[in-house]
């Protein structure tokens, strides 16, 4: 993606759309939406959803683009794959929803940055990277902490009984984190995909 | 092909619904010895299952019935039942084709008297009704049927219940000797109308059409609709026979799809609208909700929409509906998101018709003839007047009864062009 996605500057500007369907995964499929409402209606969360994936993708169209980033749609997806399946016009929905979530964290947009998810996935990002595994106590400690430092004593704090409990049926273990084997490879593929990401944003399409 | 070689000015019209039926005429009525194949025991087709046929809510027998009166006036038309065109050869003016019949085990004798079917006790799915009912296995296929003749279903051929039907015919009509036949004919035109069926729901997999017995397809519909159908023409539940009342349309259920036929089957709105007409002459306290994408009421049928729209017992949700699951009670509840009011909904209903569309009955065959299908397998002769093949109704495309039958005039015309025209 090179550019920041357009705003809308006069009624039914469809820069913010043209955008989206050139630059968001899957977006090219989605100018074949047709509005059946198959996607909302399938989505195991869809009452959980402001918009939901059909209403969200007619926002697109119309260049409601703060309303559309700071959507929690891209957020409460839980990646099912319904609405992918059931499709009339295969657009990858799931798809779309995640790649406009990271669109919204790179703008800034409040919703998105302090949403739960994508703090979570800055924690789980960092275990991954360092050890090659998701370490519990890294990922949650990242995870609370990131809401600030007494939030994160709190729900630390709070947790305490659960945390117990899986030390003592060895869920959860006590000593330093444990490195993977091959952290050398995994380093390779996380580079690789950092220039496939890259070449992304230059504007180039596939891998 | 020189001018010198035999040219047969004889037409083959292959499948005898509607369209193929129109063909045979038209091209007879012009002048022209026409041959007319239809693979079941009746003609026709489809139309014939129809309880009424939009847009006057005709009931099929006007139709059928003046068609066939002008057959029976028409030396030039021969007709055979349980016939398929085996394999062709030749070309434009000269085709050699091989036909197949199967055995009906009753011969021109028969009276239409019925007194095989009393003998009969084996009792077998009605193809005619879908398999909503069942028939006795010597049977009429249905009240118009063309010829009037009985059939005997293979199943109880070589028992003694075979004898039985036998020494109850008076008329020496029973053959139960008969077997499967071939015979070549030489044509010189032919005209591929061999229409369509509907989509299987069971593809639908989300619609549960199989497990839920309240889910019915739109051909179904007009059987339970119809007063030769299995319920005698009232719409009750096929799961406890009890009145449906509160009745749901899906349109589009499986057209307009990647997934299933990614064309519009264009008929299955006018059908939907004509079963919410069929529930609301019926019970007069009846709410029919009809779930669609987009209504596609195209010329001259938008009356039919206009005049439905008012009433206020037809609600019109513009959602295509995710899944059709049973609810606490059993009966089926119709789940989705309504995109007006972005209402997530689960209704129930005691019946839910799913307008499934019409894919070719050729679909996902090789023709025998040099013609052309396109992606969803409909016959497009590349260049029929060269060819001496043409394509009529359904087989070309999904078309209601008036544009079929303008299409086998159409067709009946381009196979006389090819036995009448010049040759190559
Ligand atoms: C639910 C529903 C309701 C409808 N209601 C209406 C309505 O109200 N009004 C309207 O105008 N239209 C209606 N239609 C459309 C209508 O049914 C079709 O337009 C009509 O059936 C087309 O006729 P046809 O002769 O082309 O095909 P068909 O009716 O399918 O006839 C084809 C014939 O060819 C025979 N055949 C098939 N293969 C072979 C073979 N290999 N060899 C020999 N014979 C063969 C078949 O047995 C059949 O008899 C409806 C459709 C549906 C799905
Ligand atoms: S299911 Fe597909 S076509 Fe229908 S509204 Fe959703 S994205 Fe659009
Ligand atoms: S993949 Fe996401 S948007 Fe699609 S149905 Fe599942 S949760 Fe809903």
């Amino acid at each position: 993606m090179t550019t920041t996605s357009p705003q809308a500057t006069r009624k039914y500007d469809l820069g913010f759309a043209r955008w989206v369907y050139e630059n968001v995964d899957g977006g090219d499929r989605l100018a074949l939406c047709m509005q059946c409402g198959t996607c909302s209606g399938s989505c195991p969360v869809g009452t959980q959803m402001d918009y939901g994936p059909r209403k969200l993708f007619m926002m697109i169209r119309a260049g409601m683009k703060d309303a559309v980033l700071s959507s929690n749609t891209l957020w409460n997806c839980v990646s099912c794959y319904n609405c992918v399946v059931r499709c009339p016009r295969q657009v990858p929905v799931t798809y779309i929803l995640h790649d406009l979530a990271v669109v919204a964290v790179r703008e800034g947009y409040k919703e998105a940055v302090e949403s739960d998810n994508a703090r979570f996935s800055a924690a789980f990002n960092f275990s991954a990277e360092r050890y090659g595994r998701t370490d519990e106590r890294i990922v949650t400690g990242k995870f609370y902490f990131s809401e600030g430092l007494s939030a994160g004593f709190k729900k630390g704090m709070d947790n305490m009984k659960i945390a117990w409990n899986m030390v003592k049926t060895k869920r959860m273990p006590l000593g330093l984190p444990h490195k993977i084997k091959g952290k050398g490879e995994l380093k390779t593929i996380l580079d690789k995909a950092r220039e496939i990401e890259e070449r992304h944003k230059g504007g180039g399409k596939g891998n | 092909m020189s001018d010198q070689q035999p040219r047969s000015q004889t037409i083959l019209v292959v499948g005898g619904g509607i369209s193929g039926v129109t063909a045979a005429l038209e091209a007879a009525e012009a002048g022209y010895e026409t041959v007319l194949l239809e693979a079941g025991p009746s003609l026709g087709g489809r139309v014939a299952q129809l309880n009424r046929y939009f847009p006057k809510l005709c009931h099929p027998t006007c139709g059928l019935e003046i068609n066939y009166q002008r057959i029976r006036k028409n030396p030039r038309v021969k007709v055979f039942t349980m016939a398929q065109v085996d394999g062709v050869s030749g070309e434009r003016g000269n085709y050699s084709v091989t036909v197949k019949t199967s055995p009906r085990y009753v011969n021109a004798n028969c009276t239409a008297c019925g007194a095989c079917a009393e003998a009969s006790e084996t009792k077998v799915a009605d193809p005619f009704d879908y398999g909503l009912g069942e028939t006795t296995a010597a049977h009429l296929p249905h009240e118009m049927a063309f010829p009037m003749r009985y059939v005997i279903d293979p199943s109880v051929i070589g028992t003694p219940e075979a004898q039985k039907i036998k020494d109850a015919c008076k008329y020496d009509a029973i053959d139960l000797e008969e077997t499967e036949q071939t015979f070549d004919l030489q044509v010189g035109a032919i005209v591929w109308a061999t229409g369509w069926r509907p989509y299987d729901p069971a593809n639908l997999t989300n619609y549960n059409h199989a497990s839920l017995p309240d889910v019915v397809n739109n051909v179904e519909m007009e059987r339970l609709a119809a007063h030769d159908g299995p319920t005698g023409g009232r719409i009750t539940r096929p799961s406890d026979g009890t009145e449906a009342k509160r009745v749901a349309m899906i349109q589009c259920a499986g057209s307009r799809d990647l997934n299933h036929l990614p064309y519009c089957s264009r008929i299955c709105c006018l059908a939907s609208m004509k079963h919410a007409a069929y529930v609301r002459e019926q019970y007069a306290d009846a709410q029919v909700d009809i779930y669609y994408i987009d209504i596609r009421a195209h010329d001259k049928l938008e009356a039919f929409y206009n005049k439905l729209k008012v009433d206020p017992q037809v609600s019109w949700i513009k959602s295509k509906p995710s899944a059709i699951e049973a609810g606490p009670d059993g009966r089926p509840v119709v789940k989705g998101e309504n995109t007006i009011t972005r209402e997530i909904y689960a209704a129930p209903y005691d019946l839910v018709v799913l307008a499934t569309g019409m894919e070719p009955s050729v679909a996902g065959e090789h023709l025998p003839v040099n013609t052309g299908q396109d992606e969803y397998s409909f016959v497009v002769p590349a260049q029929p007047a060269e060819e001496g093949v043409a394509a009529a109704g359904v087989a070309s495309g999904p078309l209601d009864v008036s544009m079929s039958t303008q299409s086998a005039t159409a067709a009946a015309l381009k196979a006389i062009q090819a036995v009448a025209g010049p040759a190559r």
